[in-house]
């Protein structure tokens, strides 16, 4: 799993828009797209575009909202980027936009009726290479029963489980993402790792090694 | 301050299994959880558990090489089009 900002793509395209190169570093793409400069801010923004989206996937678990929510969480980077102090990561603080508007969606999503809530879509995402039949039915149950388990997990304590285990992130960044301590952080970790556990069971945890 | 008691001993250690599965505990704490495991079968399978749990989430959703949409800056590009960036909140 990737520790943090992968390096920026020079394939272009939105997802990887050339990124910050040699010539042109993170600090003056930030200082032009202060200024105004929209194409400096999709080189600075571009280089994450794939990350965030594929964060937002796995909070939301559904493309559309993922792509909608994306867009938003460019146009507030956008809006807000004259306060980017570079007190942290650009990375960092985009990917901090991006997790407050995941759980604004997702709190929106927990207060409407029964029916529309979190379903087994949530994370039924594609699978991992072909494995023999029985071993990849029993990883497609686990995978099932974990999206299961995660899509049922209040916003703060999903994105804790997505940023520390399934991004990869180090405790400290994750923390600073999720706008909380350390301390904190672990804490929400933890409570959200016994949750998928209680959820899923020992037995089938067991049965998938480790 | 006396010697923590055998049910202090696992309350403290099943609060800390994730710290201690991600190796986050320092050498005198891994201790004491390492000796409060090897006699309580409930911190053990914990412990297997959650080391389990860390290794299936890692590997869970194959999202490896998902491009972001190309409409991912349609809304900046619009705003762009308005003026510079505002100074409203992210």
């Amino acid at each position: 799993m990737p520790g943090g900002p992968r390096s920026p793509d020079p394939a272009g395209g939105p997802g990887a828009a050339g990124g910050p190169g040699a010539a042109e570093t993170e600090a003056s793409l930030v200082a032009r797209a202060q200024a105004g400069d929209v194409a400096a801010f999709e080189r600075l923004s571009g280089a994450y575009a794939d990350r965030v989206f594929m964060l937002l996937l796995r909070l939301l678990g559904d493309r559309a909202e993922a792509e909608d929510v994306a867009q938003e969480v460019l146009l507030r980077a956008w809006r807000g980027i004259t306060r980017f102090r570079g007190q942290s990561s650009y990375f960092t603080w985009l990917y901090r936009i991006a997790v407050n508007e995941a759980n604004r969606v997702l709190e929106k999503r927990s207060r409407q009726p029964a029916g529309v809530s979190l379903g087994a879509r949530e994370l039924d995402l594609p699978g991992a290479p072909a494995q023999d039949p029985s071993r990849q039915a029993e990883n497609s149950e686990l995978r099932r029963a974990l999206g299961q388990a995660l899509a049922g997990l209040p916003p703060p304590l999903r994105t804790a489980i997505v940023l520390r285990d399934v991004e990869g992130l180090s405790t400290q960044e994750a923390a600073e993402i999720a706008g909380v301590g350390q301390a904190a952080f672990k804490s929400r970790l933890h409570q959200a790792r016994l949750r998928v556990r209680a959820a899923i069971g020992d037995e089938v945890l067991a049965g998938a090694g480790g | 301050m006396g010697m923590p008691g055998r049910t202090d001993d696992h309350q403290w250690s099943q609060r800390h299994l994730s710290h201690y599965v991600e190796g986050e505990l320092r050498p005198r704490a891994r201790r004491r959880l390492d000796r409060h495991a090897r006699g309580c079968a409930n911190c053990g399978r914990g412990i297997r558990a959650m080391r389990a749990l860390v290794h299936a989430v890692q590997g869970l959703d194959g999202l490896t090489g998902i491009r972001a949409p190309a409409t991912i800056f349609d809304r900046v590009r619009l705003a762009g089009a308005g003026g510079a960036a505002s100074s409203q909140n992210a």
